[in-house]
């Protein structure tokens, strides 16, 4: 066991993945709860589509420095399109996010296939590159998690109440407007942070799964939001290291953000059946 | 004569004057005038869609008029939030949400509280009372979902009453609530008066606006009267208000069937 989970992260390439993607983790499974509470699933489904030309637009001007900026500027452009899409009831969010989520997608695929290593750069924008961290990206990656946590803790009444009851919320005089832009760019700046790592399509395993499987275990959010940040960094461990184990000693090829998105599910599957053995008793009680 | 700058008189709790409101090219409100004073309950009564919950809105500052002028406690809506509370329908919130009904009481001290500090121990304990007040005080620590819907809405005036208001105003509180949980709702509201607080009501039932209310409010789209509740509601006047949805009993009821 200790050869599977402590031996691999010996050498600083796989330190560095592991301290990246276990703080990737925790930081996506805390942001995860607000996107449970406030519904914004889909939503972030189509942000982690819409980063993606900024993504290749970064790496085409400036390289593998420039995936951050593009990434962010793209995210941060979605944040502030998403927040007045949504705003105003004529469009319906569902058709107004898949018409942004296709359009930007499509983009960042007409622009990748004009370069020569097509493939390998789809491949690596969409599922990402986490043995290759570098400690500068490791900074970043501490300074949005600093950042994005900072405002989570200021914000986390006026979040509270909004998720719960808007009108409410609105009537007491929070400014749900302004709420909700700083929540469409906290998801962005987490979806930003984790794209060179996990890439844009696996992002949003680590942003839904772990607060999902936390909801599962406990109805109390003091408990729901540490259960998913460790859910969240536990997977990006285990994952890592099982696949790790398997291409180094079994000649088994596992690619390691597919495998830490698996150990994820696993672990919801896990919380699941644990959620009906607890509820058990009381939905015989309410029967009765 | 402003009588917001004398100390002695303090001002109505809730000032309509002319009040119009309008979505786009379409009127919700028009020229709604009236008063309450502090220790006062208003009934707006009025078929759906009359403008009860528009007019809420409006006393809350979250809709612009299209003429008129509210004043609340003196000030104007948006300036006087921290000194009102809403209660909104239990069941548009989502009973899922995992939030327990002390945290959702508590929610009433957040303005005050404010964004970085922790809750005082006077904020828990007015969280505390107010649970008290509508008989909940053993269920603080239950999921807000698993109660019925008449303990949610007095969950959700404990909250508005733990903000300490001097204007309260509920939208529809007593939709689909249990008899238990509607005597609940009434005593707590007649304690709020009897503290100073003036509110405001929206709903169908007749009967409760008899019981919790001295003023009444008949509404739709224009105001058909506005006056002390026995007053006000005449068969007459009711029958204008609800147009073909009144029937008559006995020549002095009348009762009105909902569409």
């Amino acid at each position: 066991m200790n050869q599977i989970l402590i031996e691999p992260f010996r050498f600083p390439f796989m330190a560095r993945a592991l301290a990246e993607l276990a703080i990737l983790g925790a930081l996506a499974g805390t942001v995860g709860v607000l996107i449970l509470l406030r519904r914004l699933a889909f939503m972030t489904d189509a942000l982690t589509h819409t980063v993606f030309p900024g993504v290749v637009i970064g790496y085409l001007l400036s390289g593998e420095g420039g995936i951050f900026w593009g990434a962010l500027i793209a995210g941060a452009a979605t944040a502030v399109l998403l927040t007045l899409l949504t705003r105003h009831r004529a469009v319906t969010e569902d058709a107004a996010l898949a018409v942004l989520l296709t359009t930007f997608f499509a983009v960042g695929v007409v622009l990748v296939s004009r370069e020569s290593g097509y493939t390998a750069d789809l491949t690596a924008f969409l599922f990402g590159r986490i043995l290759t961290v570098t400690p500068a990206q490791l900074t970043q990656t501490l300074a949005v998690t600093a950042l994005v946590i900072a405002t989570m803790v200021i914000l986390r009444r006026p979040l509270l109440a909004r998720s719960f009851d808007p009108e409410g919320a609105r009537a007491s005089g929070y400014r749900i407007g302004l709420l909700d832009l700083a929540t469409n760019t906290i998801v962005a700046l987490v979806v930003v942070a984790s794209v060179r790592a996990v890439g844009t399509v696996l992002v949003i395993a680590l942003l839904i799964v772990p607060a999902a499987a936390a909801r599962v275990v406990s109805d109390r959010l003091a408990l729901i939001v540490p259960i998913a940040a460790v859910i969240g960094a536990l997977a990006g461990w285990a994952g890592l290291a099982v696949s790790y184990d398997a291409s180094i000693h079994h000649g088994l090829r596992l690619a390691s953000g597919g495998t830490v998105v698996l150990v994820l599910i696993a672990c919801h599957l896990i919380a699941l059946a644990a959620g009906m053995i607890r509820r058990r008793p009381r939905s015989v009680r309410r029967a009765a | 004569m402003n009588t917001a700058t004398d100390p002695q008189v303090p001002p109505p709790a809730l000032d309509l004057d002319e009040v119009s409101v309008a979505y786009g090219p379409a009127v919700a409100l028009e020229n709604i005038d009236g008063m309450v004073a502090p220790g006062e309950a208003v009934a707006l009564i009025g078929p759906n869609g009359a403008g009860k919950s528009t007019l809420i809105k409006a006393i809350l500052g979250l809709v612009p008029l299209a003429g008129g002028r509210i004043t609340v406690l003196g000030r104007p809506p948006a300036a006087a939030r921290r000194d009102v509370a809403y209660v909104p329908q239990a069941d548009t919130l989502d009973p899922e949400f995992p939030i327990s009904v002390g945290q959702v009481v508590l929610m009433g001290r957040y303005r005050r509280i404010g964004w970085l500090r922790r809750a005082k121990a006077t904020d828990k304990e007015a969280a505390r009372r107010a649970l008290e007040q509508v008989g909940l005080a053993d269920r603080a620590r239950h999921r807000f979902g698993t109660l019925s819907g008449g303990q949610r809405q007095r969950v959700l005036l404990a909250r508005a009453i733990a903000a300490e208001p001097r204007l309260l105003l509920l939208d529809e509180p007593f939709n689909g609530v249990d008899a238990v949980s509607e005597q609940a709702l009434l005593d707590a509201i007649a304690r709020l008066k009897q503290d100073g607080a003036a509110v405001v009501v929206s709903t169908h039932d007749l009967t409760l606006a008899h019981l919790a209310c001295e003023e009444v409010c008949l509404l739709n789209r224009r105001q058909y009267g506005f006056g002390p509740t026995n007053a006000t509601l005449t068969p007459h006047r009711l029958r204008a208000t609800y147009g073909g949805h009144a029937l008559e009993l006995r020549g002095d009821r009348v009762i009105v069937a909902h569409s």
